[in-house]
């Protein structure tokens, strides 16, 4: 057993020889077929073990060098099904690499898998997949959400079949689960890192974002994942950083604002009291911590101004999945309108064409002006009101979520003002593109929760610094179902 | 009551870029069906738009020869729509900040200049193909992503006429700054009309049509002229104008209904999340508009400073091939720009017409047209001998010195030598003497055919002709 360590002590096995990729591998894909969390939509068990074989000696510089890894099904994969767990997309094998999964390739990390994810990450509680449900392996119950859209990758993480998984996050799809699956859950400024081969829900707020078990290998991660990519215009041109040898744990004089509305929305008072005690970790370590204060209003218009924008691209970018090109065809229709209509209401699930009426609806010339421009109005605000507390502040602390579990059935009424604020703060870091990371603070009877740490534009730095500083402080480094469980 | 038709033009231009408008594919026409195709151009999940710097350099040419002005900031909206030439279910556009705003034209109407506004032109990416068989429709994503420019009128247009002389004034734009191949024929300029007539004097408009699928200037005249007949036949009966789509059906000359329009499609446009705000520099710009080829109306200034007639230089400008292969020329002499322009449009072009060829593929070398045509100039050789040894080019293209040589062609022009012969068949001919003093021409046309007969045809027969009159003369 050697898959539930973290990226940095796996290398240093393969670098002393003590384990090989292809054994790696091999566990890896031993795991994957003995999931029980509906995790997976393809195990590339050939593929993984064919590229395994060839890795014989230990790169010493090259941290990914070997490693096994597993990626969200909506990043385009060459020669590897991609269904993005939609049925239009049942059949689907891309030709080409997305940016990410060419740079794994490129460092020698081993793709084990497809993992499952709310239909084309659409969604946050990983129940709408083709597939159905994923569940979350800290629940042998399969009572409670494991979060999504990024169920699949999350609930590799947390039951220890790999040590890190591509994700991506558009409103919280990684931040969340990471939350539910006691998992580091990581994206960058918008433009870090390429998003050219992933899926596109809605570009303005899509990131490619991942998961780890520790704060070292999420630096990792993005130090070989960063850079400009010539297919992708929004891709920045910034500078790289060497996020991993950067890391450093000395927070002093760091100024750290928590916003008071949105740690008053939580009602959970196991986390916030865990929560409080973090905070004074924070400033035993010497940063400067301070309560802010936004417009309450401004924040329950979160996830109504998420959904309008979200749902607009969407409707727009899976458009080409309209039966000519991709999607059934049962062959005998008469018009291309048809071909359109029989795939379109075919391939897609419910929720999803809901979102698409919802998109539509609010792109019509007549509602553009009082829904999907004022989406975008909202979203200003709320971006320049962010900004403006990050003037003063290098980062802002929240509770990620606003509970510990979340059961599949439930009552909650989720236009409440506190569970819209408490549960969907998240998505202010996509707003913004700002970076954003999720860490596990604490234990609830089995079940891990996380707290939140936001960044200023390509201060990832920072981030990784701080939340590696308190991990350290912290019990729930390289946590797993298991470790924690039994 | 009298009617005026008023009438606006959409221009879509396909630019010939190496690629694509946001792919890397090659964008050629007619290459084989479905082999210039990337992942972007068939909308495969994940593929994003890159735009065409070549593209928006040329647009900018483009706005500049139309005396636009150009926004700094490059923006794409998408317009969403389905269709099953539309490989992404969007195209991207520019709806909201096109490139270029307030431009105009400038087309001669009855002897005086008439401007022509245009509101604005725009880039976009062209469709993909479809072809239709009974049975099936099959589509060629070669096609789709071609760079489009996008050139729309104000309606300030009223015949026909001037709406032939408008596309056409845009034609030659984009097709001198090398941005177009501009063939309507072949649908790299394709023009949509928009027509509406209204009561001379009133601003009320009547009901709009639109005429598509026209594929050349003299179908954008005849088309308009015919339309402008029918409404106004149909008004004049008391007769309702449908809001319709026609198109112009060649063999019988008149438009016909395509389909009727309901209400207008909405496009639900919002701006393209892939592609960032670009900033275009002002450096940038202005390298684009410098760097720019010479357009037609430049050229055409420069023809008539060389000392071509103004007819002379419209009709070079007519075929571009042609005007650059002169503009080759007259850098070797510029002071035989008459003479290049007639041996090019006479002689060359019959040459070319008669084994159905253009100047796009004549591959002789300026250089050489210009040394033969300075033979003839310095009277070495006639114009007849020139076209000789301009036919032995074109089967072996040599130096026409040597061809010349070869054929033993060159002209006795050494006066003492003619003069010693003229003498000769003077003294000869004394009848035709005596003829001449009579009054009787023909004798001195006798005494000159005489005289090139002794110098084998050598002679330079102005000079001959000359010496033959001054002895005459004296005696």
């Amino acid at each position: 057993m050697y898959l539930d360590k973290t990226i940095v002590e796996l290398h240093n096995l393969l670098v002393k020889k003590e384990v090989t990729p292809y054994e790696l591998a091999q566990e890896a894909i031993e795991n994957a077929k003995n999931d029980s969390n509906n995790a997976f939509e393809t195990i590339c068990e050939q593929e993984a073990l064919d590229f395994a074989k060839t890795l014989i000696e230990p790169e010493k510089d090259n941290l990914f060098w070997g490693i096994p890894y597993v990626a969200k099904d909506n990043y385009s994969t060459k020669g590897i099904l991609t269904t993005g767990s939609s049925d239009i997309l049942k059949d689907y094998v891309p030709v080409f690499d997305a940016t990410v999964i060419k740079k794994l390739k490129e460092k020698k990390a081993v793709l084990i898998g497809k993992t499952t994810l709310d239909e084309l990450a659409m969604g946050g509680s990983g129940t709408t997949s083709h597939k159905g449900k994923t569940y979350n392996p800290y629940d042998k119950t399969h009572t409670y959400i494991i979060g999504g859209s990024s169920c699949g990758s999350a609930a590799s993480l947390a039951s220890g079949i790999v040590p890190f998984a591509l994700g991506s996050d558009t409103g919280d799809s990684v931040r969340k689960p990471a939350s539910y699956a006691g998992l580091v859950g990581f994206k960058p400024t918008w433009g870090r890192i390429s998003r050219y081969g992933l899926f596109p829900f809605a570009p303005s707020l899509d990131h490619v974002a991942y998961f780890t078990r520790s704060v070292e290998d999420a630096a990792i991660a993005l130090e070989i994942l960063q850079g400009h990519d010539e297919l992708d215009m929004t891709s920045s041109l910034k500078e790289q950083c060497n996020y991993f040898k950067d890391l450093n744990k000395d927070i002093k004089g760091m100024k750290i604002a928590y916003i008071k509305e949105i740690v008053e929305s939580v009602k959970d008072k196991v986390i916030i009291e865990q929560f409080e005690k973090t905070l004074n970790i924070l400033k035993e370590l010497g940063a400067e911590v301070n309560q802010v204060s936004m417009d309450k209003k401004l924040l329950t218009a979160i996830f109504g101004t998420y959904y309008v924008i979200s749902c607009a691209e969407a409707t727009s970018n899976n458009a080409n999945l309209d039966g000519i090109k991709f999607g059934l065809r049962e062959g005998n229709e008469k018009t291309y309108q048809e071909v359109m209509f029989k795939a379109r209401t075919k391939g897609f699930g419910e929720f999803i064409k809901r979102r698409f009426i919802i998109g539509s609806y609010s792109l019509f010339k007549e509602n553009q002006e009082e829904l999907f421009l004022r989406a975008q109005k909202a979203r200003r605000k709320i971006v320049n009101e962010i900004n403006k507390i990050l003037q003063n502040y290098d980062l802002i602390y929240l509770p990620a979520l606003g509970s510990v579990r979340n059961p599949f059935e439930s009552n909650v009424d989720k236009l409440e003002p506190n569970y819209l604020i408490a549960e969907n703060h998240l998505a202010i870091a996509n707003f913004a593109g700002l970076p954003s990371l999720t860490l596990p603070i604490g234990i609830d009877k089995d079940f891990p929760f996380g707290a939140n740490f936001l960044g200023r534009a390509f201060e990832e730095q920072k981030v990784f610094n701080v939340a590696y500083a308190l991990e350290s402080k912290l019990e729930f480094k390289n946590i797993t179902a298991k470790k924690v469980n039994g | 009551m009298e009617l005026e038709a008023v009438i606006g033009i959409e221009i879509h231009v396909e630019m010939k870029t190496k690629t694509k408008m946001f792919s890397s594919s090659s964008n050629v026409f007619g290459a084989d069906t479905n082999t210039k195709v990337s992942p972007l151009d068939m909308a495969f999940p994940g593929t994003l738009p890159v735009v065409n710097k070549q593209a928006v350099i040329n647009a900018i040419r483009v706005c500049s020869a139309l005396h636009m002005d150009i926004d700094h900031e490059l923006w794409f909206d998408r317009k969403n729509y389905f269709y099953s030439d539309l490989p992404k279910g969007y195209q991207i556009t520019q709806q909201r900040r096109p490139i270029g705003s307030n431009g105009y034209v400038e087309i001669l109407c009855d002897n005086s200049m008439k401007k022509i506004h245009i509101e604005r032109l725009h880039m976009e990416e062209d469709t993909c193909k479809q072809i239709h068989y009974a049975d099936c429709t099959l589509l060629d994503y070669n096609r789709a992503g071609t760079p489009l420019l996008e050139i729309v009128s104000l309606p300030e247009i009223h015949n026909g006429e001037e709406a032939m002389k408008y596309v056409d004034a845009i034609r030659r734009i984009v097709v001198y700054s090398n941005v177009s191949d501009g063939k309507m024929e072949e649908g790299s300029l394709r023009c949509d009309v928009n027509i509406s007539l209204k009561e001379k004097g009133q601003d009320k408009l009547g009901t709009k049509v639109e005429i598509k699928n026209l594929n050349s200037l003299a179908n954008v005249e005849k088309a308009i002229n015919f339309e402008i007949k029918r409404q106004s036949e149909l008004i004049m009966n008391n007769l309702p104008v449908e809001q319709e789509t026609r198109r112009f059906d060649e063999t019988h000359k008149e438009t016909v209904l395509m389909r009727k329009k309901t209400d207008a499609v909405d496009y639900k446009y919002f701006t393209e999340p892939n592609i960032p705000p670009i900033k275009l520099s002002d450096e940038f710009i202005n390298d684009a508009i410098k760097s720019c080829p010479e357009l037609a109306d430049v050229k055409y200034e420069r023809y008539v400073k060389a000392g071509l007639s103004s007819q002379e230089a419209y009709q070079l400008l007519q075929d571009k091939d042609l005007s650059s292969y002169y503009d080759s020329c007259l850098q070797y002499n510029p002071k035989l720009a008459k003479q290049i322009w007639n041996f090019l449009v006479v002689d060359i072009s019959s040459y070319l017409n008669k084994r159905g060829e253009t100047f796009a593929l004549f591959t002789l070398k300026a250089e050489n047209i210009v040394k033969l045509l300075s033979i003839i100039d310095k009277g070495d050789i006639s114009y007849a001998q020139g076209r000789k040894v301009f036919e032995k080019m074109c089967e072996k293209e040599l130096d026409p010195n040597i061809i010349v040589e070869s054929l033993n062609l060159k002209q006795n022009s050494n006066t003492e030598e003619i003069k010693a012969m003229c003498l000769e068949v003077i003294a000869n001919n004394n009848q035709s003497v005596i003829d001449y003093k009579a009054g009787k021409d023909r004798a001195m046309s006798y005494l000159v055919g005489q005289v090139m007969k002794t110098s084998k045809g050598k002679a330079n027969p102005q000079i001959v002709a000359k010496l033959v009159k001054e002895i005459l003369d004296s005696k």
